[in-house]
């Protein structure tokens, strides 16, 4: 690594600077950094954009600090007067030329990205409905059934996913600022998205369109994940559950009526109002990423879920028992 | 009716067709771009799928740009006329006398049809970058 | 307005006299004596009401200072407001104050900011200013500013009132249905009534300011003389003229579903929620320039005199005014870049908001030429002046980046846009107000501000908002939307939103040292001098003893910066050596002159201190509020008092036959005390609110045209339809009642009174026949409009009309009576004019209406 070895001979000369200048930067770096930032984007779009913001913010820092030196320098600096008609070149080049050049290069480029960020998606569909305050979730593959799940997005590198978006009641908007830009998610239409990860990870995506009382709490994890093992979890997500229905925390799911509104593939719990929970312990958090994935919050969040989202429609189980909720929070744990 | 009357009637209602006439330029800019947009939208919703070839819609919006262009370059055109630069190389105006405020009117309505100029032609740089519906 | 009407020969209209004055004229000395008893006289005409009555004041100084005063105080309460969103989001998953209260609280802060705040407080400066810049003794319709400024303040309280009960809104300010349609409560409704009642009131005041500038200039002051704030007036009444009625459509539309159910939101039934946006952003972008254009007049006041030398580049910068506000028209869309709109609309968007920038950078380079060009002093409101351009700088660089839609897509609803739009506000907004305040505050109480306080607060300001606001654009990049009343610690937001909120105390502590200095006692305090900045313009004439008449004789002004450039002017003016020296019979008045070259044309008798526009406002604020409460009767019954209030003041005040024809308004010259038609102050009110009404009828067209486009069957297989042939009934009938109603007015004018009479008892019957026959259209055949968005929209045209022609009846009723009890006769008709100019623009509604009710959906 010829990189770092230059960067060490660097330090023995001038270790202060060095330190200095590599504090700043990784400073610098990991307060842009996050895993909802739009920084250190891995997807194709993001790190478009992430190009053309760079670029256009250097050309604002440069005009910037020229506009407000050129007044400090009338005002204070060279405060003698200039001919007028010098003064109308200024209006004209500054008010008229500079604008014109930056202006439409800038036009040109940045909407030239369009088609780009637009482009078809490859085969993969995902539809995505907004739920008050959820993500209902539905994997179309080119080949084989539709896998319903929820409150997380999963997507192989390489390719580009469409996102067909739509919304049960009020208006969502749907992002993942890692990957791309959002779209808006509308009751009664669908909107379109595509995007193409190029880096497995774990990010973060929220929804972005004021959506009432809980909208802070609407957010989830996107995992991106390499080709195959996007497969083999699709492939998982398809099957039935995999715990055992006959368990005591099972007893207590269906005797609560939890089926009414959650489903358990292959189970009698069909219900369709809140989120499917066949696989619930493999996604990476619980309820919309307003909680972790653990037994305890699960807990938690059974108990009194007004707590942990105000305004939700799940009503609170605080009538059973701690053992119970334990229990119950130990065998949703194992739907993997 | 006198004819002193005669002729201060005329310069009123030129005048006020002036104060009009400053709006000429932007009002061809803003006609030009709902009806870019309107059509836009229309053919999209109606006629268009989101990954149709839209050359036709492109080719129309064009030709509207450029009879848009034309006819504010000629309102420009009167504009600057009315400005009558070329004789006086007046530009600034500052009195209250009938001869400034006429000049005047022609020298605001110039810069508009040129600032019009320039968003029309702002209209049309998405119309060559983007060639679909979606 | 053809050539002939507007110069109908009339020997009893036409001006008499010298005109424009000699030098020689104007050098003629006055009667130490006379000047004293004409003093006097004034003094006494103009005299400000004493006591408790001083509520009743119409003055522009005394509305100018209240609306001010209370859009500063609607300021403060909504930045209080922020400072606990901001305590709030300092640490995560903080409990300061729930889900429910921050979203009633940032749903304040926003339309409290925009609607308490921004708006009305361009209206106030300027009703308290432009007066003086044209050296008028008032606006044209005193008592319209004081009507507005109580509606403001009623509409306020209760909007700002009902935080108080937690029943705010809490939908955002842009309030986009369904979310808001859905919406619990009276919060949605508090926000729709509340605020309409302000948007009409706000219209009223720019119509009166429109007005002012086209009408009540002085004598000479040609357009391209005019005071560069007068053309930003223009400007910006014209586009509140053309932005707000869209919004107020949309009201219309929401309301109609939130009371009645009628779905035109409602994605179930047909309805869009994608319409509310475009006719919110219609009139929201516009708004963004309603707000950033007053203040950059003021700057275009402050630079001038801060260089002592003429601004430069005075067309370029009229061209920039005009050009931003048409240009600001074509953003709208820029608002809904994520809506999935195709690629190629958001485009022509990205390209108007890009081209903006040609005009706003004319506008800010031409005060930097103008800078160039003399030799500056800095002054404070210069210090202001110089925050401001550093702020706005940033911000409209931002502009130019989220203008560009796929970047849009990354950082819309996220804190980058809080930050922008905080950089485009407190810069182009804040600032220079604040500016305009010390600068303008030696005119408007003759006292001045602290320098030393003046600077403290500038860098507490200064400071404080750049620690809050910079560090947000990197907020909003990391990925924190918008309008979340909490957030996780984990994902590198805590530090950022720590910084912000101490930098929102700093930036409160700077306010707070304002508010001091602006709101001290004075009292002890020496006068300041009379033009302390040695200003150019008029509004330093103005004596340091206030005796509420304005200036004391009205100028003859032809030039821009008449202070510098018309020697002697000031005692001219002081001796009453020129226009309306005098107010012979007590009355107040001030000159109407021509559009374009400002010719005197008329003595206008303007109207006094009054309690009737309390009443009126009193109770069209029952009519706005009470239904909020679903409390329907007595809201009827106080929208009728209203209505009642407004005859009882317009018969009492306005158009009254004076006792001579024409008047001596001083230097030789005679002028008629009445006149109607075009030339008139109020036909041109009249003309200008009904160009804005036209505006939102237009936004309801546009809607059926959006459902149109936007839904694959609209209107839907199977829909029953209006019934035409009744419609084609009702557009009969009402043609009729406008015939009948033009008739009068011709028949009046040949002296033919009986006729007009006998007209004016027909036109209102037919009228109410024809608001029958258009119910009965759309009655009749059995439209339902709870059960689609067509029929709704349908019944919805009818509505509308129908009570426009009901304000016609209304109209031609008062007609009858004026014509019957001698108000009008065939030489003093200006309700007749006034009152048919309303019905060439009923009559329009009505025949587009007929025309898409009956005909439109059969071809479609």
């Amino acid at each position: 690594m010829p990189h770092r070895r230059e960067g060490i001979e660097i330090f023995a000369r001038k270790p202060t600077a060095v330190v200095a200048g590599a504090v700043f930067a990784a400073f610098g770096l990991s307060a842009c950094e996050g895993p909802q930032s739009a920084f250190g984007a891995t997807g194709a779009d993001a790190i478009q954009l992430e190009t053309l913001f760079i670029v256009m913010l250097v050309g604002a820092a440069i005009l910037w600090v020229a506009v407000n030196g050129l007044f400090f320098y009338v005002t204070r600096v060279h405060t003698t007067s200039i001919s007028r008609r010098l003064a109308n070149g200024v209006i004209i080049g500054g008010g008229i030329g500079l604008p014109l050049v930056v202006v439409t290069a800038l036009l040109v480029y940045g909407l030239s990205i369009m088609p780009d960020q637009r482009a078809e998606g490859d085969g993969l569909v995902v539809k995505v409905t907004g739920e008050k305050w959820w993500w209902r979730t539905e994997y179309q593959p080119l080949a084989g059934a539709p896998v319903v799940s929820a409150n997380e997005i999963r997507l192989p590198t390489g390719s580009r996913t469409t996102f067909e978006l739509t919304s049960e009641r009020v208006i969502h908007s749907f992002w993942i600022p890692k990957l791309g830009g959002k779209m808006d998610m509308f009751p009664g239409r669908t909107t379109v998205l595509t995007l193409e990860p190029v880096t497995p990870g774990i990010y973060r995506g929220q929804c972005a369109e004021f959506c009432g009382e809980s909208h802070a709490l609407m957010a989830f994890k996107a995992v991106v994940m390499e080709p195959d093992a996007f497969d083999a979890w699709l492939e998982a997500e398809a099957a039935p559950i995999q715990a055992d229905p006959q368990a005591p925390g099972a007893e207590i799911f269906f005797g609560e009526g939890c089926g009414a509104c959650h489903a358990l593939r292959g189970t009698q719990a069909n219900g369709a109002v809140g989120p499917d929970l066949t696989h619930l312990a493999t996604r990476e958090s619980l309820a919309a990423a307003a909680l972790p994935m653990n037994r305890e919050a699960l807990a938690k969040w059974v108990r009194n879920p007004e707590t942990y989202k105000p305004g939700v429609k799940m009503p609170a189980y605080d009538h059973l028992s701690d053992e119970e909720l334990d229990t119950l929070a130990g065998w949703l744990m194992e739907l993997k | 009716m006198t004819r002193r009357e005669n002729v201060e009637r005329q310069e009123f209602a030129e005048e006020r067709a002036s104060l009009w006439k400053l709006t000429l330029g932007p009002v061809t800019w803003a006609v030009h771009f709902a009806a870019s947009y309107s059509l836009t939208a229309v053919w999209c919703a109606k006629l268009a799928a989101p990954q149709d070839d839209i050359t036709l819609l492109r080719l129309i919006i064009g030709a509207g740009t450029i009879v848009a262009l034309v006819v504010i370059l000629l309102f420009g055109l009167s504009a600057w006329r009315q400005w009558n630069y070329t004789q006086t190389g007046r530009a600034t105006h500052a009195f209250g006398d009938a001869e400034n405020r006429h000049e005047f009117l022609g020298h605001a309505a110039t810069l508009l049809c040129g600032v019009s100029f320039i968003g029309t032609l702002y209209t049309a740089i998405p119309v060559l970058v983007i060639g679909s519906c979606t | 307005m053809s050539k002939t009407r507007t110069h109908r020969i009339d020997r009893h209209t036409d001006p008499e006299g010298p005109y424009p004055p000699t030098e020689e004229m104007l050098a003629e000395p006055i009667d130490p004596e006379l000047r004293k008893a004409q003093g006097e006289r004034l003094k006494k005409a103009w005299a400000m009401p004493k006591g408790w009555r001083y509520i009743s004041a119409v003055n522009n100084s005394e509305v100018g200072k209240w609306y001010s005063l209370t859009a500063f105080g609607f300021m403060i309460l909504a930045g209080i407001m922020s400072l606990i969103m901001r305590v709030q989001l300092a640490v995560p998953e903080n409990d300061f104050v729930s889900a429910d209260l921050y979203n009633q609280l940032f749903t304040m802060h926003g339309s409290a900011m925009m609607f308490l705040f921004a708006v009305p407080m361009f209206e106030a400066i300027s009703i308290l200013l432009l007066p003086g810049f044209l050296g008028a003794r008032d606006m044209p319709f005193p008592r319209l500013s004081a009507y507005g400024y109580w509606a403001f303040l009623i509409g306020g309280i209760f909007v700002m009132g009902s935080i108080l009960f937690g029943a705010a809104p809490d939908s955002g300010w842009f309030m986009y249905p369904p979310l808001a349609t859905q919406s619990e409560g009276i919060g949605s409704d508090v926000w729709l009534l509340g605020l309409s009642f302000i948007e009409v009131a706000s219209i009223a005041a720019a119509v009166e300011l429109i007005v002012g500038t086209l009408k009540c200039r002085p004598p000479g002051m040609r357009v391209n003389v005019m005071p560069l704030y007068a053309w930003y007036v223009l400007v910006v009444g014209g586009m509140i003229l053309f932005a707000f009625p869209p919004l107020i459509a949309g009201d219309f539309l929401f309301e109609m579903e939130r009371s009645f159910d009628w779905p035109f939101f409602d994605p179930t039934r047909g309805g869009d929620p994608m319409l509310w946006q475009h006719l919110f952003w219609i009139f929201g972008h516009p708004e963004v320039y309603i707000i950033f254009l007053p203040s950059i007049a003021i700057a275009a006041m402050v630079v001038p005199t801060a260089a002592q030398r003429p601004i430069v580049g005075y067309s370029w910068i009229v061209l920039s005014a005009v050009g931003t506000g048409f240009l600001s028209f074509g953003l709208w869309v820029h608002h809904m870049f994520t809506t999935g709109l195709p690629a190629l609309s958001l485009g022509f968007f990205s390209a108007a908001s890009e081209a903006v920038v040609i005009p706003t950078g004319i506008q800010l380079f031409a005060f930097v030429a103008t800078l160039m060009v003399g030799r500056v002093k800095m002054s404070l409101p210069m210090l202001w002046i110089a925050g401001a351009l550093a702020i706005f700088t940033a911000g409209g660089l931002t502009g130019v980046m989220i203008a560009i839609a796929p970047f849009d897509w990354q950082v819309h609803d996220s804190y980058f846009i809080v930050a922008h739009l905080h950089y485009t506000l407190f810069g182009g907004m804040v600032f220079p107000l604040i500016a305009g305040i010390y600068y303008f505050y030696p005119f408007m109480t003759k006292k001045t501000m602290s320098v030393r306080l003046g600077r403290w607060a500038f860098w507490l300001l200064f400071t404080g908002f750049n620690i809050t606001f910079l560090p947000m654009h990197l907020t909003g990049l990391k990925g924190m939307p918008r309008r979340v009343f909490t957030y996780p610690g984990d994902v590198g937001w805590d530090w950022l939103n720590m910084i912000s909120t101490i930098g929102a105390f700093i930036a409160a502590a700077g306010f707070a040292v304002f508010a001091y200095d602006l709101l001290r006692p004075k009292g002890r305090q020496p006068k300041a001098p009379r033009n302390p900045w040695n200003g150019g313009t008029l509004e330093w004439s103005a004596e340091t003893t206030d005796h509420g008449w304005g200036s004391r004789s009205i100028p003859y002004v032809t030039t821009r910066y008449p202070l510098w450039q018309q020697k002697g002017i000031v005692e001219r003016m002081d001796e009453g050596r020129y226009y309306l020296p005098d107010a012979e019979e007590g009355l107040r008045e001030t000159l109407v002159t021509s559009v374009i070259d400002a010719k005197p044309l008329q003595v206008m008798r303007v109207t006094g201190p009054a309690w009737v526009t309390l009443w009126a406002a009193a109770f069209t604020g029952g009519a706005f509020i009470l239904p909020t409460f679903h409390i329907y009767v007595p809201a009827i019954i106080s929208g009728v008092l209203a209505i009642l209030c407004i005859c009882y003041w317009l018969w009492t005040s306005t158009a009254i036959i004076p006792e001579k024809t024409k008047k001596d308004a001083g230097l030789g010259l005679k002028l008629p005390i009445y006149i109607s038609g075009p030339g008139a102050a109020g036909w041109w009110g009249v003309f200008i609110t009904m160009l804005g009404d036209a505006t939102a009828f237009a936004s309801l067209i546009f809607g059926v045209f959006f459902y149109w486009t936007a839904s694959p069957d609209f209107p839907p297989e199977g829909s029953i339809h209006a019934n035409w042939i009744v419609m084609a009934a009702a557009a009969a009938l009402l043609t009729a009642s406008w015939g009948a109603m033009l008739g009068s007015r011709q028949l009046n004018m040949n002296g033919r009174g009986d006729l007009a009479t006998a007209c004016l008892v027909a036109a209102p019957l037919l009228a109410l026949a024809g608001i029958g026959a258009m119910i009965l259209s759309v009655w009749l055949p059995g439209l339902e409009p709870t059960s689609h968005v067509y029929p709704a929209v349908m019944w919805g045209l009818v509505v509308w009309t129908s009570a426009h022609v009901g304000a016609g009846v209304i109209m031609q009723l008062y007609c009858l009576a004026a014509v019957i009890f001698g108000k009008v006769t065939p030489r003093y008709d200006a309700p007749l004019w006034n009152v048919t100019l309303f019905w060439h623009f009923v009559i329009l509604t009505v025949l587009v209406t007929a025309a898409v009710v009956a005909a439109l959906p059969r071809v479609l």
